[in-house]
């Protein structure tokens, strides 16, 4: 009989030992040597262990009776010290052990980021029952807390099982969102939203700096200074193979134990299978291919023949109630096409990735079933054109099913605020139905809702539709773009009522039909989340119109103009010197515009950030003159100048202008100030003019000079200065919080009267919360860009190349 | 797992019955009595409006309820449960939405022997708080319960409540530290099943089933997972979970989707899932690993039968 010695009792080689058994009980004598001091156990079932929903004893593969049944000697909780390949014996702790075949089966070790205080006590891993242990007693304390470094799979079971312990846990992820290696940002979304369900809190772009502790873990120090405090600091960052003992044997090494298909590595007498292994350039961490390498090397120990081939992996969560199935590719590509399915009410999104006939990747959240056939069709790369259609709904289709348009409106829990106005909830509205109110106008009568601002129609009927059935016809509406079938309005109040605060929160819970949105829907639900949620959305420049991302405007030689703000319309020598120069330096021609400001036209693209930066160092901002923001407050001189001028509205015009500028609102928003009522600033055709008066001043909002042609409405007369600016700023918050996007003011107050209007900036609490609010979002958007890309993304507006050089000969 | 654990014992539970809506009335489906044969007939005779009785007031009130002493209370058996050393029952409804399918009775006796735990959670204030429970002999366990409470995630009924998923949980107390699972490993406590119990209105009630190992509620225990977002259109569940003093785990150890899975009407799952009430079974053969009795329950969620849990004895 041959002497066969297996290093390592993990999950690979207790499998090629089953195999071999199986396959001829008679042909080795093997010894089994294990670092930890037992035998195999289903390691990947150690999450359920710590959580408490598997005993240990449930997860041992190999008993002790299996090991003497198979005549296999242990040596459990011996280290191997060195391998003889010229001796062909393994040298153990406690002495030598001779062989024919020898097997490594290592396996790996858990990445411990090399981070200040990665070594006091209270840091552990999460890759053996030892490990599993130490938390289970960390869990021990009431109380305790647990910092988990890392949202890949084991992290995520970690958290999950502590939480179930009953430890307050953080989960700190590096990357923008949750398990990103196997899982979209949608599916990510739906993840961290089911974990922080379990009152886990999630950290991404979290970035460990060091893990301070006297003696002891006592808490984590973040990059951006937050600090967690830690009872204990669970790393689950990933793994690295365990080869270090074969290295030191001599074998061939790449990133681990190079094999070949027959699981043999540069020594034939030597074999190695598992995580230590790698194959073609391939590392493994999943148990499948480790199983295939355990059922090749059994038959390559038999002088049978098997061949080891890499193939497509799938991927699961072991934490109860959490759904997610990812399998193949799903990154973005060209000639890849998505189809999406989502149903906010049940928290269900779907994704497959075709590329030509072929499904190359598909992603699962909420709604696992029919994984099994997505895998094969990607696994076999069958084709899936004649089904392509209907594949989303799975191989049982009978024709039919589509995602109900109402979902979203269904999901909304009874004490979510459909009326902003007048604080009308969903459950209001369904116990008014429920008491007769069948429709619009009966709900208006009876709740309020909608009665006002009317934002919330479109909502209102929905409920109206869930409510009663087909008794209630919706009628038609204009969605916001062919990704969805909401309207602008309800998006906007459905973030608000769903506090919905980052964009694939949005895509998901209100049914979006693809992945992203496209370029229609994206600018507005940008603009919508960082309008009511300043503090917590991120603007994304990616879902901005070209200008907006540059900062300039681009013109129809694909040269930029480039216009400094003038506060009011007020400049002096220095200014104007720096503009000319300017205009020199980047041979750009100098234009005045009818917003009282100098546009400097024809500056090439690589030339922005530069002019940006003389411009800056001069003193002067940018002046939006390209966004859906606050573009200018055009002035007259006003009685520190003119004869007739009655008020300072110069004066004014720059406190309104320093006050406003940056912030961005549904559309360009423009102003004037006229210093009477002649009106030389021309206020009266603006989206706010103010005509000063004696008495003070007259509000105007809602005036256009473009393609429309009107004339202010009054909002408001005011006695003083101050007034004039409060109620300035709560209008354009008003119009920022409730509008249309790509609504100018004239369009928005057509839509919901400027009745209501005045009401809410007429009211004093109505009209200080306005203002607040707005101040609280320009403490994040009121900073020049230009400053900021000049600072930050100089090199994005460099060419890629000079094409203008010849070659030297 | 040892066999010679399956001596007869004292069990915790003495009796289960399911009654069922018949109109406006509830009616006797079926029950396990045990040797209990003049309760049984008592029961066969009862039948209850809504509000009347236990089974009426878990009914009228649509919340599982516990009630420990009947005598001088609503229910409408006492003379022949106290003949029989019934002290204690816990009622469950069992809801489709709005729509009552069937309401769980267990009934218990009481002495210093028997040890167990038959728990009904409730959240208020975004805590999970003890409605009631019955405790046998588990008097400290019984006052420390009383004193707990549960955040989202948290233990098994947090578990429960934030996962809306039946769990079911090993080894009560080894390890733990915290005072509740303390008491739980003193007073032999080995095994727990939780479980949400859905009702109209969307209030949270998590049961909970902890089981001993001396005076068991049920040497085997199972889940099944029947939801369409894991089977797809077909109606059928399969086991995910499962501990069995005979034939040990019960779930598939390669996680690789080999689950046991039975389809409607198979056999006594099958016939949860076909009819989505109740079952109880006794002394009947062909029961799982030979069994004496056993107590299927399907838990509806979201509009369908989404799990089924079963116990056996």
């Amino acid at each position: 009989m041959q002497k066969l010695v297996v290093i390592g009792a993990g999950m690979a080689s207790g499998r090629l030992l089953e195999q071999l058994f199986e396959a001829n009980p008679d042909a080795y004598e093997v010894t089994l040597f294990n670092a930890e001091p037992r035998g195999n156990y289903n390691r990947i079932m150690l999450s359920p262990v710590l959580s408490g929903e598997k005993s240990y004893a449930e997860i041992v593969t190999h008993d002790d009776d299996w090991y003497a049944g198979n005549k296999v000697t242990c040596r459990f909780g011996e280290r191997v010290v060195s391998v003889d390949r010229e001796r062909k014996v393994v040298v153990g702790e406690k002495g030598e052990v001779p062989y024919d075949k020898l097997v490594f089966g290592t396996g790996s070790s858990a990445f411990i980021i090399p981070c200040p205080g990665h070594d006091l006590p209270g840091v552990v891993a999460f890759r053996d029952l030892e490990d599993t242990t130490a938390m289970t007693e960390a869990s021990g304390t009431p109380g305790g807390r647990a910092v988990v470094i890392g949202g890949g799979l084991l992290g995520l079971e970690a958290a999950a099982a502590l939480r179930m312990r009953g430890m307050d846990v953080t989960v700190l992820h590096l990357s923008g969102h949750l398990m990103e290696r196997q899982l979209d940002e949608a599916a990510g979304y739906l993840l961290q939203k089911d974990l922080e369900k379990r009152g886990i809190t999630v950290l991404t772009k979290a970035s460990t700096k060091m893990i301070q502790g006297d003696g002891k873990v006592e808490s984590v120090l973040l990059e951006d200074g937050t600090v967690l405090p830690a009872d204990i600091v669970v790393m689950a960052v990933g793994i690295r193979p365990q080869v270090q003992l074969a290295k030191e044997s001599g074998l061939e090494m790449g990133r681990a134990i190079v094999v070949d298909a027959q699981m043999r590595t540069s020594d034939p007498s030597v074999f190695a299978v598992g995580e230590c292994v790698e194959f073609e350039g391939n590392l493994f961490g999943l148990v499948a291919p480790l199983y295939d390498q355990a059922k090749v090397l059994a038959k390559t120990l038999l002088d049978e023949e098997d061949t080891f081939k890499v193939k497509q992996l799938s991927t699961k969560l072991k934490v109860t109630g959490c759904d997610l199935f990812s399998a193949g590719d799903f990154a973005e590509g060209e000639g890849r096409e998505d189809i999406v399915f989502r149903d906010p009410a049940r928290g269900v999104y779907k994704r497959l990735v075709l590329e030509g006939d072929k499904l190359v990747g598909a992603v699962f959240y909420g709604d696992t079933a029919d994984s099994n056939w997505f895998f094969g069709l990607i696994r076999d790369g069958e084709d899936v054109s004649d089904m392509r259609d209907t594949l989303i709904f799975g191989p049982s289709f009978q024709g039919g099913a589509t995602a109900d348009p109402l979902s979203a409106v269904a999901a909304l829990p009874p004490e979510a605020e459909i009326c902003g106005c007048n604080g009308v909830c969903k459950g209001d509205i369904v116990a008014a139905i429920e008491g007769g109110a069948t429709d619009l106008a009966a709900i208006k009568a009876t709740t309020k809702a909608s009665a006002s601002c009317g934002t919330c129609t479109g909502l209102v009927e929905q409920v109206l539709s869930v409510t009663l059935g087909d008794e209630f016809v919706i009628p038609t509406v204009q969605p916001i773009c062919g990704c969805c079938d909401l309207t602008h309005e309800d998006v906007r109040r459905l973030i608000k009522s769903k506090e919905l605060k980052s964009q694939p929160a949005v895509w998901q819970e209100l049914g979006w039909k693809t992945v992203n949105g496209c370029h229609v829907c994206r600018p507005a639900v940008n603009f919508y989340l960082l309008a009511d949620w300043p503090l917590d959305y991120q603007d994304d420049p990616q879902s901005r119109f070209v200008n907006e991302r540059n900062h300039a405007n681009i013109q129809k030689d694909g040269t930029y103009s480039v216009m400094p703000r003038m506060w009011g319309g007020m400049t002096d020598a220095n200014e104007l010197r720096a503009i000319a120069d300017a205009a020199d330096k980047y041979g750009a021609a100098v234009k005045v515009t009818g917003g009282q400001r100098i546009d400097l036209l024809g500056v090439k693209k690589e030339d922005l950030p530069a002019i940006w930066s003389d411009l800056n160092d001069a003193g002067m901002v940018s002046g939006h003159a390209y966004s859906k923001g606050l573009r200018t407050v055009k002035t007259c001189v006003g009685s520190d100048w003119c004869r007739f001028g009655t008020q300072d509205s110069t004066g004014l015009g720059i406190k309104l202008e320093k006050r406003l500028w940056g912030s961005w609102t549904p559309h360009k928003v423009k102003l004037a100030v006229s210093g009477c009522p002649r009106n030389c600033a021309e206020a009266t055709c603006k989206d706010v003019g103010i005509i000063c008066v004696d008495s003070g001043y007259q509000i105007g909002v809602g005036g256009a000079a473009g393609m429309d042609v009107k004339e202010v409405e009054r909002l408001v007369d005011v006695r003083t200065e101050e007034e004039a600016i409060d109620y300035t700023v709560a209008f354009i918050q008003l119009y920022r919080e409730h509008a249309k996007y790509l609504d100018r003011p004239y369009k928005w107050l057509a839509k919901v009267g400027l009745d209501w209007v005045k009401e809410q900036v007429g009211d004093p609490a109505t009209r200080a919360a306005l203002i607040e609010r707005f101040d609280i979002s320009q403490s994040v958007y009121q900073k020049d860009p230009w400053a900021d890309h000049v600072a930050t993304r100089r090199r994005l507006y460099a060419p890629i190349a000079d094409l203008t050089l010849e070659a030297a000969e | 797992m040892d066999t010679t654990l399956d001596t007869p014992a004292k069990t915790f539970i003495e009796v289960t019955e399911v009654w069922v809506p018949d109109g406006d009335r509830l009616k006797l489906a079926e029950g396990n009595y045990g040797g209990l044969e003049e309760f049984a007939a008592a029961s066969r005779r009862e039948s209850f409006a809504m509000g009347e009785g236990l089974p009426g007031k878990a009914w009228a009130e649509e919340r599982p309820v516990v009630l420990k002493g009947f005598d001088g209370s609503y229910f409408k058996r006492t003379e022949a449960a106290t003949a029989a050393g019934l002290t204690s029952a816990v009622a469950v409804p069992v809801f489709d939405g709005k729509t009552l399918k069937a309401v769980l009775v267990v009934l218990c006796g009481d002495d210093d022997e028997r040890t167990g735990a038959i728990e009904v959670w409730h959240e208020q204030d975004g805590l999970l708080m003890l409605d009631d429970g019955y405790y046998g002999a588990a008097k400290h366990f019984e006052w420390v319960s009383q004193h707990t409470h549960f955040p989202r995630g948290q233990g098994l009924p947090g578990g429960v409540w934030s996962s809306e998923t039946p769990i079911l949980m090993r080894d009560l107390g080894s390890g733990y530290r915290f005072i509740r699972a303390d008491s739980a490993a003193k007073a032999g406590l080995t095994t727990g099943l939780g479980l949400p119990i859905p009702v109209p209105g969307g209030k949270t009630f998590v049961l909970t089933l902890l089981s001993a190992k001396g005076t068991p509620i049920a040497r085997r225990f199972e889940i099944w997972d029947a939801r369409s977002a894991r089977n797809g259109a077909a109606n059928e569940a399969r086991l995910i979970d499962g501990i069995c003093a005979r034939e040990g785990a019960l779930w598939d150890p390669d996680n690789a989707g080999n689950e046991r899975v039975v389809k409607a009407w198979q056999g006594a799952i099958g016939r949860v899932l076909g009819t989505g009430v109740p079952l109880v079974e006794g002394g009947k053969p062909g029961l799982a690993n030979g069994y004496d009795s056993m107590v299927a329950l399907p838990i509806h969620l979201d509009g369908e039968l989404s799990h089924v849990v079963a116990w056996y004895l």
